[in-house]
């Protein structure tokens, strides 16, 4: 099992003793979407982490690669790939413009 | 005919004759709008030895089949001519609105002969076309000139002015229009003002006939309410393009001091946060978008006058900013707001002036050279004394005028080493030594070096940055599908960003014209557009291709000094090979001439014939041409 971050699908059981969660609702389009792989419509995957982990540790697991994630939103705000999510957010994966 | 306001204006400014012909209708089924016209056009009628400032030069305004749609979204117009930068086919767009509101008025087209004998304007209302006196605009900046001519003609006028610098006919000359859009690149600012016409006014009021408007509608509607609940929506609404300034710093490809650095320190000064959270006024959108994706700005500097303008965009900030080491994001919407009122291209005006700083930064250049001044990076009072010089072309700015190439071609020394350009025209806000396809992109491009043509950034991400395999048959993929969106004349990016399928754009095309057209036929005109402008280019500047397809030697041979892409280069065994294949794949021969049986297979056997003449036509490939040129690649974001 990759460490710290399971989808939802996978289970409780999976998860380490004692670690704490987040639900998240991961959403992207364009070149990011086949590398997202969504699940609950066609832009958004549901995953769980643990909490505390950073969006650029995130894709790391997810194989999403990071070069293709030119930031992310979250609650109106453009995030960094530093930002630690919270239980409950929805975070959207910006991928580069095509050219500026 | 459906789909088109269905008359051509031929203007002879020398006369003052303006005769009105119906809209060819061969013309727009098989070069389909404005990039495709304008190519057609050149290749016909404009004489190979015309230099591009002379009056047999023309100067094309061209709609596109889904200018005026709403197809996300038509407010495209296109501007050609051959270009004084690269001496071939020029096209550059500019969204905004005057391109619909030529189409309403019924003009798909206007060609403009000669030269007029005084400053004119072109108004048009409806029927009304005139060739107006414009003594009283000629010398005023773009962007006031815009404001004072809405007042003398009505609010609901669409306008696209050039400024000093177009009718000085310096080669990064851009059009304006809208307060902040350009047609920016190729120098067609400096091809208007060789023509004396210092202006375009317009207003329409009639329809675009439709061949089936309820799926047409049907269509539209769908995708408006598909892309506004996209999630990239809103990000892109808050933000445009700026926020890609600390992604392209990051990976290592932002340009910083005149490309000899490929990350910016200051990068987080300078980028979409700031500008938004300190200079955004008003969110700004074209016509018929709901994308919103222009920022309106306030500048202000210490010691300037508050400047109000729209942008800066990626673009600008890359060239303008980190290429001139401006640290403040009001300072590089300040210089935006400079290089728009004088009429000058943001891309290759930052990086002729970028250029010129490195040059004075080695002493090339000297405060002899600058009445006085300096030209230090990052300076913003030495940007703004160098502008001048460069627009009105006192002094050395005369050399600097005629871009980075013609600078470095007088300046000698070495120069041109350092000039970030290819055919004559420079290179878009990526660096490319850590992108080798993005170098070929470049390199290859029809028009000179512009992003818009093929953007790999995240091919070369995706597929490897230390390889050069694949790349070439992308490069040639993109090189097909984006500048369809030019010759559309609509945006490109519903498509990149929020999964507006090409398709979907045929399919209105459909709709509107009744052509029952595909992609496939679509990618093939590109492909036509394509070779025809690089024998159009071959005929006007010889043989053969390869000698023209050359990267700047920074790119091929200076190891990037530090950050991500420390010591990385693309090297001149690699560029070559990756030329190799972009030849082997396009169906040209090993010296980049196209060949007549890729050039019959595109139905423009004329241009094999006239390149033959020449002794410029490719060699027979043993083995006959690919099948298919340029590899076919799921449609998406490129």
């Amino acid at each position: 099992m990759r460490p710290g971050l399971w989808p939802v699908a996978s289970g409780p059981a999976a998860r380490d003793e004692g670690a704490s969660d987040v639900e998240l609702l991961l959403r992207s389009g364009g070149k990011l979407r086949d590398h997202l792989r969504p699940d609950v419509d066609q832009y958004t995957r549901r995953v769980e982490v643990d909490d505390g982990l950073t969006l650029r540790q995130i894709l790391k697991v997810l194989d999403i690669p990071e070069g293709l994630v030119a930031f992310a939103f979250a609650d109106g705000k453009l995030r960094r790939l530093d930002y630690r999510p919270g239980d409950g957010d929805v975070v959207t994966l910006q991928p580069p413009v095509s050219g500026g | 005919m459906d789909g088109f306001g269905g008359t051509t204006l031929r203007i002879d400014l020398a006369t003052g004759e303006i005769r009105r012909s119906p809209t060819d209708p061969t013309l727009a089924r098989e070069w389909m709008g404005a990039r495709g016209f304008v190519s057609k056009i050149l290749y016909d009628e404009v004489p190979r030895g015309a230099d591009p400032l002379d009056p047999e030069n023309l100067f094309i305004v061209a709609t596109g089949v889904l200018t005026g749609s709403f197809c996300p979204v038509g407010s495209k117009l296109g501007f050609g001519c051959i270009s004084p930068a690269t001496n071939g086919h020029a096209d550059s767009s500019m969204g905004g609105h005057l391109g619909p509101e030529l189409k309403y008025a019924g003009y798909d087209l206007i060609i403009f002969e000669n030269v007029s004998p005084e400053p004119t304007y072109l108004y048009i209302d409806d029927d009304t076309v005139e060739l107006r006196p414009a003594a009283d605009y000629w010398g005023a900046g773009s962007l006031k000139l815009e404001e004072r001519m809405k007042k003398d003609l009505g609010e609901d006028f669409q306008i696209a002015t050039i400024g000093p610098a177009g009718e000085n006919g310096i080669v990064f000359s851009c059009i304006s229009h809208d307060f902040g859009r350009q047609a920016g690149r190729c120098g067609v600012g400096a091809v208007m003002g060789s023509k004396k016409v210092k202006a375009i006014a317009a207003r329409g009021t009639k329809a675009l006939p439709a061949h089936d408007l309820k799926a047409m509608t049907d269509l539209t509607y769908d995708i408006i309410q598909r892309t506004k609940t996209h999630p990239n929506m809103e990000p892109w609404q808050k933000y445009g393009t700026a926020f890609f300034v600390g992604w392209s710093n990051e990976r290592g490809c932002f340009p910083a001091r005149n490309f000899q650095e490929t990350q910016f320190e200051h990068w987080d000064k300078i980028d979409g946060e700031r500008l938004v959270e300190e200079c955004l006024v008003t969110h700004k959108a074209c016509f018929g978008c709901w994308m919103n994706c222009g920022k309106y700005s306030r500048a202000r500097v210490p010691g300037k006058p508050e400047t109000y303008q729209e942008g800066p965009e990626y673009e600008t900030i890359a060239l303008v900013g980190g290429s001139c080491a401006l640290e403040s994001i009001h300072e590089v919407a300040y210089a935006n707001h400079l290089l728009d009122d004088v009429g000058m291209d943001t891309m290759s005006g930052g990086s002729t002036i970028a250029f010129a700083m490195e040059c004075f930064e080695r002493g090339i250049i000297t405060k002899d050279d600058l009445e006085g001044h300096e030209l230090r990076w990052g300076n913003i009072d030495d940007f703004e004394h160098f502008v001048g010089m460069v627009a009105e072309r006192r002094g050395i700015g005369d050399t600097f005028a005629r871009g980075t190439k013609g600078a470095a071609e007088i300046l000698g020394r070495g120069t041109i080493d350092f000039a970030s350009q290819a055919k004559g025209m420079e290179f878009s806000g990526y660096d490319t030594r850590w992108y080798p396809a993005q170098l070929l992109s470049y390199c290859t491009c029809d028009i000179g070096a512009h992003h818009s043509k093929s953007w790999t950034i995240t091919t070369d991400i995706e597929l490897g940055r230390d390889t050069i395999d694949g790349k070439a048959p992308v490069v040639i993929y993109l090189q097909h599908i984006r500048p369809l969106f030019d010759t559309w004349s609509c945006c490109r990016l519903f498509w990149g960003e929020l999964d507006v399928s090409p398709e979907e754009h045929v399919e209105t095309i459909n709709h509107l014209t009744g052509w029952g057209i595909t992609l496939d036929d679509c990618m093939k005109v590109s492909e036509k557009i394509w070779n025809l402008n690089r024998a159009h280019f071959l005929e006007r500047n010889g043989g053969p291709g390869r000698r023209h397809d050359v990267a700047p030697a920074r790119h091929l041979d200076e190891p990037v000094p530090s950050g991500p892409a420390e010591g990385k280069k693309v090297g001149r065994e690699n560029f070559e090979a990756m030329l190799d294949d972009y030849y082997a794949n396009r169906g040209w021969d090993a010296d980049g001439n196209p060949t007549r049986e890729v050039l019959e297979d595109l139905g423009i056997g004329y241009a094999a014939d006239s390149l033959e003449k020449r002794d410029l036509l490719g060699k027979p490939i043993p083995g006959g041409i690919p099948k298919v040129r340029g590899q076919r690649l799921k449609p998406k974001a490129m």
